[in-house]
């Protein structure tokens, strides 16, 4: 043999299957053993700097995208692909043969009993269809009857449907596009680059009586502002129930809390604003002044050691945690209460009004579909190749009139021996009892 | 309801208990009559234990499959159901024996946890999770007894041929094949586990994959039975390698459900 066709055999091979999917397994753990997308200093001060080194090296970072991983699932369809290819013409020809009684009388068989004299029972014991009577070249009578001949298909229709499903994560990955959109009922704000907006009519948070959240619900507007006169489509989100508008999917994501912040200066508003926690709030006079609403406590606590917490989901004790900048370095952090003031210079910033703002994520992923539909057909094969084993039995009338019945079953093994001689005794122990 | 329920996992974890020792005594005093005694009793212990996850279901108001008790619980109670159908179906008592002390000790792990019932958070809240979690305890219970059968198979091995317990296990090509039937059970439910789980986090995160590790660790069990497969399939594979893959396999399934709790993040972390 060539060493290319060694080669090309070799990819194509189950060997070379077994091989991928173990390596594909060990790559799978490796990744999820380390916190992916960190940076450099990230890694280092979780690890040491050798390996946060080794780990952004080997790319562990970002292990379900890097390279190695491709390689290795490019392999894996390749081979697959190979693989479904070059069985399905001997697949096409083994299945017509299971529909038929061996041909040859040294056929293949897993079971035989000798010396039957009725043989139609052992077919029905087994749980076979109704044989078929016919005659083989030399004359002699035949029954035959087989079953699950869908069940050869399983492993084929099982590698097709993993092929799907990866080619519909892959696409999908490609060509997803995803944008995050929050902020506070009568908020408008652009879906990314879309050309769509996105109105949020309506914020509510569903308590329980024991003030645990049952549902957050947005009711939103998404305008078509590429169409003249912008047309609209409204819905209704929550936790698990998305909705689509304009092909693309609505998620009630993640919540979080918005307050507002008023700027004076000299003693006079010049600028009040609804900021979510983790904003920026660029002062309208002074582009080098720029406060954060870092964080919000309702029920704000502070414990020495810890830092500052929440006691409860309540607005019993609020405080606002803020930092200041000015060109960009930080002045201060600090927390406020409700009702106080931070002074900088001639301006006043206070902090009010807490309320809750969603998080809605908007995506367009065309090829969702795609992998579902590979992995319906995983499912389906996987159903056919170890639920369904194919099965034929066949009975052969000799001169004498006694008949020997076979049965081939490989995927049954030493269970379907075993159920096979169990039937072709009792059969016989019932026609001796009678005699 | 609740209190019923309590009750009710004692008196289970007692029939369990007894039954594991049934088994015990059936291996050493060699009288069949003892195993069919150990199993009524398995049996008797998974029927009180199907009544516990009722009430448990009917008291919260909602499928009782959320927290790490009450999936510990359904666990325990898909191994005892899979091992003793196992049991029954390939007249095979001595798999009783073995499978036991492992739904005994997941058994124990569940009386170990809180068994407070709390309000599921908004995400929680969903059909497909129903689905998926419990497509998981049948996926759970097969693998563990095919752990089972990896670990008999490979003390067969060691075992004087002729005595009791070699009279009782069956040979090396059936043991192989009744392994192969509870993988088989196992893989097609933890596809159904997995495909599920999808569908679900697309509805409550858009996102159907995110390569979170608990995901990763499904993905990785998922391989690993797949492979055994195909190990299998190969002449002079299926047996002592088989039996090995199926060993590791539930290291794999039981690392997915305590590890990668404890000691990786991710979003399955409340679960
Ligand atoms: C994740 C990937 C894969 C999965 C889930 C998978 C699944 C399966 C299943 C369920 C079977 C049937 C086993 C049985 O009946 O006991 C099977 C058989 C088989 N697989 Fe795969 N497979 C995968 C990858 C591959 C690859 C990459 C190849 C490439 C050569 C391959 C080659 C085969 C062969 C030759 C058989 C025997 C078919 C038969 O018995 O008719 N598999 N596979």
């Amino acid at each position: 043999m060539s060493s290319l066709k060694r080669v090309w055999k070799f990819i194509s091979s189950m060997k070379f299957a077994i091989l991928l999917l173990a390596v594909l397994s060990l790559a799978c753990a490796a990744g999820s053993f380390v916190t992916q997308g960190q940076t450099y200093e990230w890694y280092a001060r979780q690890t040491s700097e050798r390996t946060a080194a080794l780990i952004l090296a080997l790319g562990l970072d970002d292990a379900f995208h890097s390279a190695w991983f491709l390689v290795i699932t490019g392999f894996l369809c390749l081979n697959l692909l190979l693989c479904n290819v070059l069985r399905l013409p001997p697949l096409i020809r083994r299945t017509a043969a299971a529909g038929a009684p061996p041909r040859t009388l040294n056929a293949p068989f897993d079971a035989r009993v000798d010396a039957l004299s009725d043989p139609e029972s052992l077919f029905g014991k087994l749980r076979m269809p109704a044989p078929k009577r016919s005659t083989d070249d030399m004359g002699r009578e035949v029954l035959f009857a087989s079953k699950h001949r869908a069940g050869l298909w399983g492993a084929w229709v099982c590698h097709l449907g993993i092929l799907l499903l990866i080619l519909g994560f892959a696409l999908g990955q490609a060509t997803r596009e995803q944008y995050t959109v929050y902020g506070v009922p009568g908020d408008v704000r652009p879906i990314g680059d879309t050309g769509y907006m996105l109105v949020i009519d309506d914020f509510r948070i569903g308590l329980r009586a024991d003030d645990t959240v049952e549902q957050y619900t947005a009711d939103i507007t998404v305008y078509d502002m590429n169409a003249d006169g912008a047309p609209s489509r409204s819905a209704t989100i929550s936790v698990n129930n998305p909705a689509t508008l304009y092909g693309m999917k609505f998620f009630q994501n993640s919540t979080g809390w918005a307050a507002t912040v008023r700027v004076l200066k000299s003693g006079e508003e010049i600028q009040r604003e609804v900021v979510c926690a983790g904003d920026y709030l660029t002062v309208k006079d002074n582009a080098d002044l720029v406060v954060c609403l870092n964080a919000f406590y309702p029920d704000y606590v502070f414990t020495p050691g810890v830092g500052p917490s929440t006691a409860s989901g309540k607005l019993d004790n609020p405080a606002y945690l803020y930092s200041v900048y000015y060109q960009e370095r930080m002045l201060g952090m600090n927390a406020l209460m409700e009702g106080e003031e931070l002074t900088i210079d001639d301006y006043t910033v206070t902090f009010s009004d807490p309320q809750s703002y969603t998080l809605i994520q908007v995506k367009r992923d065309r090829f969702t579909w795609l992998a579902l539909a590979g992995g319906l057909i995983v499912l389906a094969g996987l159903a056919l190749a170890l639920y369904a084993p194919t099965a034929r039995v066949w009975a052969i009338r000799d001169a004498n009139g006694a008949w020997t019945a076979f049965g081939a079953c490989p995927k049954g093994g030493a269970l379907f021996r075993e159920r096979f001689q169990r039937a072709a005794q009792a059969k016989e122990d019932t026609t001796d009892a009678s005699s | 309801m609740l209190r019923v329920e309590n009750t009710l996992f004692t008196v289970v974890m007692l029939a369990y208990f007894a039954a594991m020792i049934l088994y015990f005594v059936f291996i050493a005093v060699k009288k069949d009559g003892l195993a069919k005694a150990a199993m009524l009793l398995q049996a008797g212990g998974l029927l009180l234990h199907t009544a516990a996850l009722v009430c448990r279901g009917v008291g919260a108001g909602r499928l009782p499959l959320t927290n790490q008790y009450e999936f510990a619980t359904a666990f325990a109670w898909g191994l005892s159901l899979v091992s003793l159908v196992f049991v029954v179906r390939f007249r095979f008592p001595v798999l009783g024996a073995f499978a036991a002390p492992v739904v005994f000790l997941v058994i124990g792990y569940a009386a170990m946890q809180s068994r407070e019932v709390r309000e599921l958070m908004p995400a929680l809240r969903s059909n497909w999770l129903g689905f998926h979690v419990s497509t998981a305890i049948i996926a759970y219970g097969a693998f563990g007894v095919s752990f089972v059968l990896g670990i008999i198979f490979l003390l067969r091995e060691r075992m004087a041929a002729g005595g009791f317990l070699d009279h009782h296990i069956p040979g090396r090509e059936k043991l192989d094949m009744i392994a192969y039937r509870s993988v088989s059970l196992g893989l097609l439910f933890l596809t159904f586990t997995i495909l599920t789980g999808a569908i679900w986090a697309e509805r409550a995160w858009g996102s159907y994959w995110s390569w979170d590790p608990k995901e990763t660790w499904s993905l990785v069990t998922w391989i690993i039975y797949a492979n055994y497969l195909h190990l299998r399939i190969r002449k002079g594979w299926a047996g002592r390698a088989a039996a090995i893959f199926a060993v590791a396999g539930f290291v794999c399934v039981l690392f997915t459900y305590v590890g990668v709790n404890t000691l990786l993040p991710g979003v399955h972390s409340y679960a």
